[in-house]
């Protein structure tokens, strides 16, 4: 029977294939879509719970003042604690956006294992004051192709060089990531040279946000309680919560748009769906002479119809295999192209199985109709039919 | 010579199941695309369509937007007294005003979170911007007291948003007075008097200075090539030693804020419109071959008649065009409820939220219908090919 | 010899199918006079349809010319060819042939398109036509509205709608009932004594024969007997 429906197939191979084409197409952009929502979703599942952040009340934009880090490691139950700073700088021109930092590099490997460096490498950034480490994504950017001992010269947007001129930072290694959250678009360099290079022209930099880790077995609701406490009546207010929370914001912050694409994807998968449909629809009426011709030599109703809906089956599942291939094949180049918004492109399992699903469900709702129609049909009637 | 149109039209309508969903499939496909367009169109405009000529802002050199951009407060105060080319009033002095700015993270209705802009402004902004701003509700705050204004679309966005309600930024709580409207994007941000944001944002000076220009000032374009002509306004404040600054119109300015998402969300329409638009050029295509496999003797006959393989190609090219067409319409009806609907997210540029709604512009159906014009032209290339070249004899046998 | 309508000289055609040549058409001579009427007989496979094909300039033979209506088919190319139809021959099929989609006005109009014509004339002519085949109250009917002798009576209307010089039918009663096969005969007698057109009407039928004013017979490829009836006047 799955010969037949097979020889069925071939005998028209433009419309097999187109249909096939439009199924793969479909099945594609769903994975892709979805998989938009996994990578926004991952940031949020990859966040580690022990690591907790503080940032002021107000908002990111604003800086808390270097003094809080001594109190916040007075709080009773904080193991270790670091700096983070934006930079905002840009290369050459402010259309090379990545992201830059100003860390404390002593505890960042040690509070971020996810953040994978060779002990050479660290050991060069801790010693050199204007190194910098970059993540493998930056640094295969063939925009930039930096490698180790490379001088990056960044434009200060946010933070002028005293001096007038470019900061220039020296490329002291390149690390991977072995987590979602960690984006391997990054640079980081050292809080110290930051700050010793503003305070030559009088300047005092803020703090964006600390991230501290909590001793293990700590009460993390009390820490975070008592952080926010301590700078209640200013002179700036903070938040602290967990990391977890910190990423949920900044989803957050991209408001309605994740809920648009989610239509836009449900839109899209109808719109081919109804596609499907039609030519299956089609192909149904055309193969109504054919299943006169498999009656009249003695086929029974059941055997039609179950060979109309193989048919279908096979159209979907070939087209919806090659789409999911195709997401696969085409990952590496999205991640790439979408790098600079989102740090990783993730095809979860679930996306798989759930396309998967979809295609055999798809292949039936497709030929169930005319199949039943064809197969309900006297032979007499369906050999007398000509189109 | 070419075959009557009334065969194309009635052609398709003699299928209808076919015809239906094949127009609706395509009208599906195309309403998204004109709905990411919208969408476009709706941000874009809300930059672009108030930006004022008359109207500077002042950055910081090598800044890209206010984000980035902040003033020592002497440096502010001397680009508004000491340039001729700002405009003056004997009531207000120099029509300039100091602007801080910065996000300030809320509580949405639901609980999330979002980044809105928070402007400090002196009185001279209200000057300057005159009419371009109504408050619609409550009053302006007063100068020096805990006092802000909203624009109109934060109102249902964020929580403590209505006349009366308290918001509390840092320490300091400051009560909502007013409600305001205006066409370009600040009817998503809260005022505030500038030596209040200043003081509760911990800041050191203000991000922008914007002024009202003399009719015929010089001003310049930063982004020229080679730098601004150096008799210009923006020319020669680039190249100040004491108060250098970053100078462009206000038109100029919000249009490079819109680049990014505006970027991203044409980048998406295009993308969808490619790969989605391959899926309905390949539904039309297996519609016509269908039509075609079925009418082989019409073809026939009318090949017999002494039509030329033309009339019939075009035939077929007019009915796929027509079926695409429809579906365009279809389109275009199906996307037409979404105009209006208010929506917001980030601006990449600013990283705060910017509220606009969709609008289904002429732009918008222009394109939606020449996308389906496309897909015609696209899907029934080949089907047409097929049918005009077919031998008469050949599709005769075909009975 | 002096008038002949239809001139076939040394005409073969072959067609090749699942790789085996089959030849249809083996060296054939035949000439037909204007303004009489033909049937071609034979088994199938004899060559009557595509001898029809040729006649109509359907098809090009392997070799041998035609001379149909004062010209020499083998010298038309495709374009001059598709004129050479709209002006000078008229089809009639088994299986009718119309557009469904088309009233039967709008079927007799459409190959009145080809000419020179205004709409207006167009819409007289085809009325015309109609008109001669009895069917000008059932004009604006679509096809599926017709029964199967209206069908083929408005598909000669359609194939008479440019005056051509030659009608040529393909079983045009095969697929019609006795009586309405009669009102299809008695029409092409009548265009051919009435119009004077010349007739070439492939058939299996020996009734329908008998109302032809001569039998050719075709037996694989070649040409067998000619019989000619008496002056086949209306029954």
């Amino acid at each position: 029977m799955l010969k037949l429906a097979w020889r069925n197939l071939i005998a028209h191979p433009i419309r097999s294939i187109l249909t096939s084409a439009s199924v793969c197409i479909a099945i594609l952009l769903l994975c892709l879509l979805r998989s938009i929502v996994t990578t926004l979703d991952a940031g949020i599942e990859a966040a580690s719970a022990t690591r907790l952040i503080v940032m002021s009340s107000i908002s990111l934009f604003v800086d808390m003042p270097v003094s809080y880090q001594q109190r916040i490691e007075q709080v009773d139950g904080v193991d270790v604690i670091g700096k983070w700073q934006w930079f905002g700088g840009y290369y050459q021109n402010p259309r090379n956006f990545f992201a830059q930092f100003a860390v404390d590099p002593e505890h960042l490997f040690d509070m971020y294992p996810e953040c994978q460096l060779d002990e050479e490498a660290k050991q060069r950034f801790l010693s050199t004051r204007n190194g910098c480490i970059i993540g493998r994504k930056l640094a295969d950017d063939p925009n930039f192709a930096w490698k180790v001992g490379d001088k990056i010269p960044l434009v200060g947007a946010l933070f002028p060089h005293p001096d007038g001129g470019a900061w220039e930072f020296e490329v002291c290694g390149v690390y991977t990531s072995s987590a979602a959250n960690f984006d391997e678009r990054t640079m980081m360099f050292q809080w110290k040279f930051f700050e010793e290079t503003l305070r030559t022209s009088g300047q005092d930099p803020g703090v964006g946000v600390f991230v501290f880790r909590c001793e293990p077995g700590a009460n993390v609701e009390r820490i975070m309680g008592e952080v926010t406490a301590m700078f209640e009546n200013g002179p700036m207010s903070v938040r602290c919560a967990p990391e977890s929370e910190f990423q949920r914001m900044f989803i957050s912050m991209m408001g309605d748009i994740p809920m648009l694409l989610g239509w836009i994807g449900t839109a899209v998968f109808v719109a081919l769906l109804l596609g499907c449909v039609n030519t299956m629809l089609m192909a149904g009426r055309e193969q109504v002479r054919d299943i006169g011709i498999y009656k009249a030599l003695g086929f029974d109703d059941v055997t039609a119809f179950r060979v109309l809906v193989t048919q279908s089956l096979l159209l979907c599942v070939i087209g919806g295999a090659a789409g999911i291939g195709l997401t696969l094949a085409l990952k590496p180049g999205i991640a790439a192209a979408i790098a600079a918004m989102f740090p990783v492109f993730i095809v979860a399992d679930e996306t798989l199985i759930f396309a998967a699903v979809l295609i055999v469900l798809l292949g039936l709702a497709a030929g169930i109709v005319p199949a039943w129609r064809a197969s309900r049909m006297k032979p007499i009637e369906a050999l007398r039919a000509e189109h | 010579m070419f075959i009557p149109l009334n065969y194309t039209v009635r052609s398709l309508f003699v299928r209808k199941a076919a015809t239906f969903l094949s127009v609706f499939g395509i009208g599906v496909t195309v309403a998204i695309f004109a709905g990411v367009l919208a969408l476009q169109q709706g941000f874009t405009t809300m930059f672009t369509s108030q930006g004022r000529e008359d109207v500077i802002v002042f950055l910081r050199p090598g800044a890209t937007g206010e984000t980035d951009s902040q003033f020592q407060r002497e440096r502010g105060m001397k680009l508004m007294k000491s340039l001729p080319e700002i405009e003056q009033t004997p009531e207000h002095g120099p029509l300039a005003s100091m602007e801080s700015y910065s996000g300030v993270l809320r509580r949405r209705p639901d609980g999330g979170e979002v980044n809105v802009a928070f402007r400090g402004v002196q009185q001279a902004t209200f000057t300057i911007r005159g009419d371009e701003l109504r408050i619609i509700e409550g009053r302006n705050f007063t100068p020096g007291a805990d006092e802000i204004i909203v624009g109109k679309k934060l109102v249902e966005r964020i929580q403590d948003c209505h006349v009366g309600d308290v918001m509390v930024i840092n320490t300091t709580p400051f009560r909502v007075v007013g409600v305001f409207d205006h066409d370009g994007p600040f009817v998503s941000e809260i005022w505030a008097d500038l030596e209040r944001a200043l003081a509760v944002l911990d800041a050191y000076g203000p991000n922008r200075v914007i002024a009202k220009v003399k009719p015929g000032t010089l001003i310049g374009d930063v982004n020229a090539e080679g730098g601004p002509d150096p008799a210009s306004l923006a020319g020669r404040l680039a190249n100040d030693t004491e108060a250098p600054a970053k100078v462009l119109t206000e038109r100029a300015f919000l249009e490079s804020q819109t680049q990014m998402l505006g970027g991203i969300l044409l980048g998406l329409g295009m993308a969808l419109a490619v790969i989605m638009g391959v899926g309905a050029a390949f539904t039309a295509i297996n519609t016509m071959l269908s039509a075609i496999a079925s009418r082989t003797n019409e073809i026939g006959i009318l090949l017999a008649t002494g039509f030329r393989p033309l009339p019939i190609f075009v035939a077929f090219m007019l009915e796929t065009l027509l079926l695409c067409v429809m579906g365009g319409l279809v389109g275009c009806v199906l996307v037409l409820p979404i105009n209006g609907i208010e929506t917001g997210t980030m601006n990449g540029q600013t990283f705060t939220e910017v509220a606009f709604a969709f609008r289904v512009t002429p732009v918008v159906v222009g394109a939606a219908i020449f996308f389906s014009v496309l897909l015609g032209m696209i899907g029934g290339l080949w089907p047409a090919l097929r049918a005009c070249r077919m031998t008469p004899t050949a599709a005769l046998r075909r009975t | 010899m002096t008038n002949a309508m239809i001139r076939v000289k040394n005409v073969t055609k072959s067609y090749s199918r699942g790789g085996e040549t089959l030849k249809v058409l083996n060296g054939l001579n035949l000439e037909m006079d204007e303004g009489r009427f033909y049937a071609l007989m034979g088994p199938s496979g004899s060559g009557k349809t595509t001898l029809l094909n040729l006649v109509g300039g359907l098809d090009h033979p392997d070799s041998g010319d035609l001379f149909v209506a004062g010209a020499n088919l083998s010298d038309l190319d495709g374009a001059e060819l598709a004129r050479w139809r709209a002006d000078n021959v008229g089809f009639v099929f088994q299986g009718f042939n119309l557009i469904p989609v088309l009233s039967a006005r709008e079927n007799v109009e459409l190959p009145l398109s080809l000419t020179g014509l205004s709409r207006a004339e167009r819409k007289k002519h085809a009325e015309y036509a109609l008109e001669l085949v009895g069917l000008k109250d059932r004009m604006n009917h679509r096809p599926k509205q017709l029964s199967g002798g209206q069908e083929q009576r408005v598909a000669i209307a359609r194939a008479l709608a440019t005056d051509p010089k030659v009608l040529l039918a393909d079983e045009p009663t095969g697929d019609l009932d006795r009586k309405s096969a009669e009102q299809v005969l008695d029409l092409l007698v009548r265009l051919n004594q009435e119009f004077k057109k010349t007739i070439l009407m492939v058939t299996h039928d020996p009734h329908a024969a008998d109302r032809a004013q001569s039998i050719v017979h075709l037996e694989k490829g070649e040409l067998g007997r000619i019989e000619h009836n008496a002056p086949a006047a209306a029954k």
